[in-house]
């Protein structure tokens, strides 16, 4: 992509640093960028630092070096620069069990635009419509601890889309989904892209990554080693191996159908499904050894 | 937990809690005015029959709830029933069975008002009526907390539980003992862990020091609440009459 088209950033983290209170590293000299209306994966193994990012970004912690800005503006921390801050970026946690605390699915998803200081009607629309957005219409007024774990992380979902941010960041958000919802999760995600949301998820699963992600930051012991689009990081075997990463299964298998004459050049297929979708169309020939009734 | 479930799966569930409330009350307050045996008898009959039909509690589970509270009325009843003499020796008396009988009615009408309550609205919906009355914001959001975490702990001693048992930690007493300590150890950790997860999540949704949720709507309760005013009213003047 050209420079001169790029939109401008929305989210820009410079050589931030954080260590916990206990001693252990969290981030190290961590910069990326995050841009308007993209599509972001968070690519890393266990502990290289993606959870600690996130919650760096809606102001969870705060860095001991370095600058998070804005829209340009560094980071407020008062009370009040932290609830606008909040209310523009959502974050939703790994695990639902420790983000969901009120008894009700409809109650848990208003907390949050209560908490921006809307009125009863508007709150009211706004969970109605959130809750239409991961599919749990029905599930409204069911308590917490009846509901799937599956349910359970869309209404994590529901509880920060109903606050309207500009930018969504998940946690982990397919870790533990069967393939159905994980895709019905990432159609939800591509359709609030489309809305103009930014959204980014980390996740250690490339080949999710590869197929779903605009841009890619790789991370590695609290770093961000590189970052760029999908579809030239993904070519990059030498960044990937040193953040524990084996490239996209669909580009490999790609390369060797490629390289053996079957498929011809072109740019690599998103997934698996659609390296075979490109055998399909080949016309199939008959080998000798073929058995006919 | 039982209790939970019923009142989700009763065919209540969705009368204003408010209504169910008003209910109650004028059952309490009819039991409390009423006088005469047959009239506390045919308060509980209503109050209990209110339940189980209407609201389709199913019977054994009404049965099963009220046993614990019915083994403590019949406990109070017996020990009524003895009475050191002159010489400070302890035998059976009848000279206080109108009283007896009286208490032990009065309680099992004001026990049916509870349990009709109580199994056909989640607790949700009750702390939505307390709220409404304007109870102190700090006792609601504890009761909101707490009602979470049971459930949050339960699920967390459970898998624990079941992750000793695999590993035969409970195939003696000896090593029954051992397991239930350390599992209750961990539960402290665990308890201290989630409730920093959650203050959290909390400030992540832009927490603003007290836990605002959406109220439930009942379009129906304006309805819902003369019906139950009607009934309670009835009550009421029966008790009254009966005096």
């Amino acid at each position: 992509m050209n420079a001169h088209t790029l939109p401008p950033p929305l989210l820009e983290l410079q050589a931030v640093c954080h260590t916990y209170p206990d001693g252990s590293p969290g981030l190290s000299d961590c910069s990326l960028t995050l841009r308007r209306g993209r599509r972001y994966a968070l690519l890393g193994a266990n502990g290289a630092g993606k959870t600690t990012l996130l919650q760096h970004l809606n102001g969870l912690l705060r860095p001991n070096a370095g600058t998070l800005r804005y829209n340009g503006q560094t980071f407020d921390y008062s009370r009040n620069g932290l609830t606008t801050l909040r209310s523009r970026v959502g974050l939703v946690f790994q695990n639902p069990e420790r983000q969901l605390f009120s008894a009700q699915v409809e109650e848990d998803v208003s907390f949050g635009p209560l908490n921006l200081g809307l009125g009863p009607d508007e709150v009211r629309q706004r969970v109605a419509a959130a809750l239409d957005a991961v599919g749990l219409r029905d599930h409204a007024r069911r308590a917490v601890h009846q509901l799937s774990f599956g349910q359970k992380k869309r209404v994590c979902i529901a509880g920060v889309l109903a606050m309207q941010p500009e930018l969504l960041l998940l946690d982990e958000p397919m870790a533990g989904l069967d393939a159905p919802i994980q895709n019905e999760l990432a159609t939800l995600l591509d359709g609030l892209a489309a809305r103009g949301v930014t959204v980014l998820l980390s996740t250690h699963d490339i080949d999710f990554a590869w197929r779903w992600a605009d841009d890619i930051h790789v991370m590695a012991a609290g770093r961000c080693i590189t970052s760029g689009p999908a579809h030239e990081l993904a070519a990059h075997s030498e960044v990937l191996a040193a953040a524990g990463q084996r490239p996209p299964l669909a580009l490999t298998l790609h390369k060797e159908l490629v390289a053996r004459g079957v498929l011809p050049h072109g740019p690599a297929p998103r997934s698996v499904d659609a390296v075979l979708d490109a055998l399909r169309a080949l016309p199939a020939f008959e080998s000798p050894g073929d058995i006919t009734a | 937990m039982l209790i939970e479930s019923t009142a989700y799966a009763s065919r209540w569930r969705d009368v204003a809690p408010s209504a169910k409330a008003l209910f109650a009350l004028g059952g309490i307050c009819a039991a409390w005015l009423a006088r005469s045996p047959a009239m506390l008898a045919a308060l509980t009959a209503i109050l209990m029959l209110a339940a189980l039909l209407p609201a389709r509690v199913p019977a054994r589970t009404y049965i099963k709830v009220a046993l614990p509270p019915l083994g403590f009325l019949l406990l109070s009843c017996l020990t009524m029933l003895t009475a050191p003499d002159a010489n400070g020796n302890w035998h059976w008396t009848s000279a206080m069975l109108p009283t007896i009988t009286h208490t032990a009615l009065r309680s099992l009408a004001m026990l049916a008002a509870l349990l009709g309550l109580v199994l056909t609205t989640p607790l949700p919906d009750l702390l939505t009526v307390l709220r409404r009355l304007h109870t102190p914001e700090l006792l609601l959001d504890l009761m909101i907390l707490s009602y979470r975490m049971q459930f949050v702990l339960q699920q967390a001693w459970t898998e624990s539980h079941t992750a000793q048992s695999a590993r035969l930690g409970y195939r003696g007493w000896r090593q029954a003992w051992r397991s239930t300590g350390l599992l209750a150890g961990q539960m402290a950790v665990q308890v201290w862990q989630r409730a920093a997860a959650l203050q959290s999540a909390a400030d992540a949704r832009a927490y603003q020091g007290t836990l605002r949720f959406l109220p439930a709507t009942h379009p129906q309760a304006g309805r819902h609440l003369s019906y139950a005013a009607v009934a309670a009213t009835l009550m009421v003047a029966l008790a009254l009459g009966d005096r």
